[in-house]
C-alpha cells in the first residue's frame, strides 16, 4: 500500500529501520502496514543489545520517529507502532515492581522469539472477520466495493467459496476500479483490485468493474457497500484510499448501509476534524497558472535522470492518496473483534491509553 | 394481540403455574409449544416465562459443573430460540444466563487459581517456548499479585490480542469449551456450588422484569415537562407508567394514535381506563387509574393523522418490542411511520426500552424480523368477494433505523442509540453472542 520509497542514504544507525520496513512490505504483499511496522521495529530490538527498559522505550519511540518521518503517510504505521509500544509498557507495568529487569528479558524473548506469530495472527484475523462479516453478504445481494483492501477481497471469497457452511452465497459485486492513469511511472499497470476482480470471478462470482466516476450510477443496483480501511481513527472514522469518502456519502444519500472492514490492529490515535487535518502532507489541489506548469516541465526536462525530483511531479494524481471517511457515514466496523459501532473504537483505544 | 382471556387459556399463568407440578422436559415442551402457537406474546410475558423455565432446568440439572450447565441450558436455550426466532427477549434472557454461569465459574476459577497456579501453567497448550516462557510468567503474577491485576490478565485488551498470548485461538466465539476468556476453565475442577448462586442470579433478573417499567418511570420527570405534547403508539404498558408518572407531578397533553388493525382495541382501552383484562400481564397495571383520570387530556387518533399533528408535537415516546445492537428497534407496524415524521419535523423521538428487550443480534436482514399477522383483521373473511381477489398483509412489526431514534431510556437511564453497544457488551458474553 505505501510506496517503495527506500531511502537507505538516510540510515542514522546501522540497523535501518525504513529499510526493513520497506523490505517487509515489498516481501509479503499480504503485509499490512501496522504489521510490517511491528515487525520492523522487533527486527530492531532483535538487532539492539538493549537491557533495561528506558533505553528500551527510548530507542523505541526514536526510531518510530524516523520512521513516521520517512514515510510519506504514517497513519497505517502508526498504528502499528503505536500498539508495539502500549503493549510494551502495559506488559512492563502489569507485574508491578517485582524484579522488573527478569521480566524485561522474558518479555523481550517472547516479542523476539513470536514475530512470526504476530504475523500469522494479523492474517487469521482477516478470517475471523470474515467469519464475523459473511452474515452481511446475503444471498441474491449485490455488494459495491473499491480498493485493493486484503480484508475486503478475503471476505468476499470466503463468502463465496463457504464450502463447509450451509451453501455459498450466490452474490455480485461492483467493483470500483480507480483509473490506473495516475501512476505515471508504470502506466501500463492495471488497476488496484484487479486481483480480487480476477479470484472472485474464478469462484463462479459474477463481478462489475466501473470507474469511479460510475458509482452513484451503479449504487442504486447495490444492495451494501463494502469498503476497507487503512487506519481507522478514534471518532470512528477510516483513513482509506482516495474516493473512498465520496463513496461514504452516496451510499449516506441513497440510504444503502456503508461497512467497514477493517483489522482492530488498524485503529489509530488519530483525530481528524476532516479532510484537510490529516497529519500528512499530500497535494491532491495543486493549484497552477500556466506559467507554473510551464517552469515545472522545464524543470523535468532539466532533471530528468535525477531520480530525486519525481515525487513532485507525481503529486499531482498521487496513487497512494488516502481521505478520511467521517464517522456518521459509517454503519458499522467489522473488525476481529466483534461488528463494532463507530463510538466503539474510541473505547478500544482509550482501553490501550489509559 | 392477547389471546382471548378464559381461566383455561393456555398462556404465561397457566405456565408458571404448571411450571411447579410438571417434569421439567415437559415444561420445556410446553413452553416451546406456547410460544410457537404465540400464546405466550408481549416481550415481558416471554421473558418471564424463559427466566422462570431456566430456574428449574438450573435446579433440576444436578451437576455443579459449569461446562455441563452451560451445555445444558444452550440446548434448551437453542429449542427455545427455534420455536419462535422473532421473540428476541427468549435469547437474551438465555445469553444473560448462560453469562452468569460463565462470571460464577470464572469467580470460582479466580478463588482457587492461586491454590493451583502451578498445575495451570502447562495447560495452555502451546508448543512454542517462547509462549510457554511467558505464559508461566503471567500465570505466576497472576497467582501472587493483588486481584485487579489479575483481572487484568483474565480479561485481555481486545487490540492486545495480536501481541498477546495465543489464547484467542482456541476460543473461538460460540463454542462451549471456551468458557472463560483465557480458555482455562474446564479444566478446573469446581470446589463449591455454583448453581445456587446461579439460581439467585436468575431471580435476580425476574425481579428485574418485575421491576422494570417502573425503574424507567422514574425517569419519567426528567423528560416530561408541564405543557408538552407528548405523541404515543400502541397500549405498551412501558409507556403508560412512564406517562403516568409525570401525570401525578405535571400537565401536559397526549396524542395517543390508536395503531389499527393489532392494537387498537388494546389502545382504546388504555386511553379510556377500562380494565385491560389482560391476564397476561402479571402485575397490578389492570388497577392502576388511566391517564384521563389523573386530568390530563388524551386525544386518541387514527395511525393516518399522526403526520398532520406531528408539527404541534413536542416529543414522540415510544415502546419498543425488541432493540437490536445497531441501536435499531423491532416494534409495532406504525413505529416507522411515526418516527419518520418526526424526523421530518425534527421532533425527539424517544424510546422506552428495559435493557431485557436489548438483544445483541445484528440485524443483517430487518425483513426476516418482520412478523406477519392475522389478515383477516385488515379484511374480515366474510368479505368473500375481496378476500378472493386481493393479497392482504398484515404486518406486525416494524424496523425502526437508528438514525430516527434520538434516545433511548432503559432501565439503567438514558442512552444515546449509538451508546447500545456499551450496554449490551456490558450485559452478554461476547461467547454467547451466536451461542
Amino acid at each position: 500500500m505505501a510506496t517503495a520509497d527506500p531511502r537507505t542514504s538516510k540510515a542514522s544507525e546501522p540497523f535501518d529501520i525504513v529499510a526493513t520496513y520497506n523490505d517487509l512490505l515489498r516481501s509479503d504483499p499480504d503485509l499490512t502496514m501496522p504489521i510490517a511496522a511491528i515487525e520492523a521495529l522487533v527486527l530492531l530490538l532483535t538487532h539492539s543489545p538493549s537491557s533495561t527498559i528506558s533505553e528500551t522505550l527510548d530507542l523505541l519511540e526514536k526510531s518510530t520517529a524516523h520512521l513516521k518521518k520517512s514515510i510519506p503517510n504514517p497513519i497505517g504505521l502508526s498504528a502499528g507502532t503505536d500498539l508495539f509500544q502500549r503493549y510494551l509498557i502495559t506488559t512492563l507495568q502489569r507485574p508491578g515492581q517485582l524484579g522488573p529487569a527478569g521480566d524485561f528479558n522474558a518479555i523481550r524473548a517472547h516479542l523476539l522469539s513470536n514475530s512470526r506469530l504476530f504475523i500469522r495472527r494479523a492474517k487469521e484475523s482477516r478470517d475471523k472477520i470474515a467469519a464475523f462479516g459473511r452474515g452481511f453478504v446475503r444471498d441474491g445481494s449485490t455488494v459495491l466495493t473499491n480498493g485493493g483492501s486484503r480484508v475486503v477481497a478475503s471476505l468476499l471469497q470466503q463468502a463465496a467459496d463457504e464450502k463447509g457452511g450451509p451453501s455459498a452465497v450466490r452474490f455480485n459485486v461492483i467493483y470500483v476500479l480507480s483509473s490506473p492513469k495516475g501512476d505515471i511511472e508504470s502506466p501500463t499497470a492495471e488497476p488496484e483490485g484487479m486481483e480480487t476482480v480476477r479470484a472472485l470471478r474464478a469462484k463462479g462470482v459474477p463481478v462489475a468493474t466501473i470507474p469511479e466516476s460510475a458509482v452513484a450510477y451503479s449504487l442504486g443496483k447495490a444492495d451494501v457497500v463494502i469498503v476497507g480501511a487503512e487506519g481507522v481513527v478514534e471518532n470512528g472514522g477510516i483513513v482509506s484510499r482516495m474516493g473512498t469518502y465520496q463513496i461514504g456519502l452516496l451510499a449516506k444519500a441513497m440510504g444503502k448501509p456503508f461497512y467497514v472492514v477493517a483489522e482492530s490492529h488498524k485503529f489509530v490515535r488519530v483525530y481528524p476534524l476532516g479532510q484537510y487535518d490529516l497529519p500528512i502532507e499530500q497535494h491532491v489541489i495543486d493549484f497552477k497558472t500556466q506559467e507554473e506548469v510551464d517552469t515545472a516541465k522545464q524543470q523535468q526536462s532539466n532533471s530528468a535522470n535525477s531520480p530525486g525530483t519525481t515525487q513532485g511531479l507525481n503529486s499531482e494524481f498521487h496513487p497512494d492518496a488516502v481521505d478520511f471517511t467521517p464517522p456518521h457515514l459509517i454503519s458499522a466496523l467489522i473488525t476481529d473483534s466483534g461488528v463494532l459501532t463507530p463510538s466503539a473504537v474510541s473505547e478500544e483505544l482509550i482501553k490501550i491509553w489509559f | 394481540m392477547p389471546p382471548p382471556s378464559a381461566p383455561l387459556t393456555p398462556g404465561l399463568a397457566s405456565f408458571l403455574k404448571s411450571l411447579k407440578i410438571n417434569p421439567i422436559d415437559t415444561s420445556i415442551d410446553n413452553l416451546i409449544s406456547l410460544l410457537k402457537r404465540r400464546q405466550i406474546r408481549h416481550s415481558r410475558s416471554c421473558a418471564t416465562a424463559t427466566a422462570y423455565l431456566l430456574r428449574s432446568v438450573i435446579s433440576a440439572c444436578r451437576t455443579s459443573d459449569a461446562s455441563k450447565l452451560i451445555e445444558r441450558v444452550q440446548s434448551v436455550g437453542r429449542r427455545l430460540i427455534a420455536a419462535q426466532p422473532r421473540e428476541m427477549v427468549v435469547g437474551n434472557i438465555v445469553r444473560r444466563v448462560l453469562g452468569l454461569i460463565r462470571d460464577e465459574a470464572e469467580d470460582d476459577r479466580d478463588g482457587d487459581f492461586s491454590l493451583s497456579e502451578a498445575g495451570s501453567e502447562s495447560l495452555p497448550q502451546t508448543p512454542r517456548a517462547g509462549d510457554d516462557l511467558s505464559e508461566s510468567l503471567y500465570g505466576r503474577h497472576d497467582g501472587s499479585a493483588s486481584k485487579p491485576l489479575s483481572s487484568l490478565a483474565a480479561h485481555p485488551i481486545s487490540m492486545f490480542s495480536l501481541l498477546s498470548q495465543p489464547e484467542s485461538e482456541n476460543s473461538l466465539p460460540g463454542s462451549p469449551a471456551s468458557a472463560s476468556p483465557s480458555g482455562r476453565l474446564p479444566a478446573h475442577p469446581q470446589n463449591k456450588d455454583i448453581r445456587a448462586e446461579v439460581l439467585d442470579g436468575i431471580n435476580e433478573i425476574i425481579d428485574e422484569l418485575g421491576q422494570v417499567d417502573d425503574q424507567i418511570a422514574a425517569y419519567a420527570l426528567d423528560h416530561i415537562h408541564s405543557n408538552e405534547i407528548i405523541l404515543t403508539h400502541t397500549s405498551s404498558t412501558t409507556v403508560q407508567k412512564f406517562l403516568l408518572k409525570a401525570a401525578a407531578k405535571r400537565k401536559f397533553t397526549v396524542i395517543h394514535a390508536e395503531s389499527y388493525p393489532n392494537n387498537h382495541e388494546a389502545t382504546h382501552a388504555t386511553v379510556s381506563g377500562t380494565a385491560p383484562n389482560d391476564d397476561e400481564l402479571l402485575s397490578t397495571e389492570s388497577f392502576q387509574k388511566p391517564l384521563i383520570a389523573h386530568g390530563i387530556t388524551v386525544i386518541l387518533i387514527p395511525d393516518s393523522a399522526v403526520f398532520a399533528l406531528m408539527s404541534r408535537v413536542n416529543k414522540v415516546i415510544l415502546g419498543t418490542h425488541s432493540v437490536l445492537a445497531n441501536g435499531g428497534l423491532v416494534a409495532s407496524a406504525g413505529t416507522r411511520v411515526i418516527a419518520r415524521a418526526a424526523k421530518v419535523h425534527q421532533t425527539p423521538v424517544v424510546v422506552v426500552s428495559g435493557v431485557y428487550k436489548l438483544s445483541p443480534v445484528y440485524p443483517f436482514d430487518f425483513d426476516s424480523l418482520i412478523e406477519y399477522g392475522d389478515s383477516s383483521k385488515v379484511i374480515g373473511y366474510e368479505d368473500g368477494d375481496l378476500v378472493e381477489q386481493i393479497d392482504v398483509q398484515n404486518p406486525l412489526y416494524d424496523y425502526v433505523p437508528a438514525e430516527l431514534v434520538d434516545l433511548y431510556i432503559t432501565n439503567l437511564g438514558g442512552h444515546a442509540p449509538s451508546y447500545l453497544y456499551r450496554i449490551v457488551s456490558d450485559h452478554y458474553r461476547k461467547e454467547d453472542i451466536n451461542f
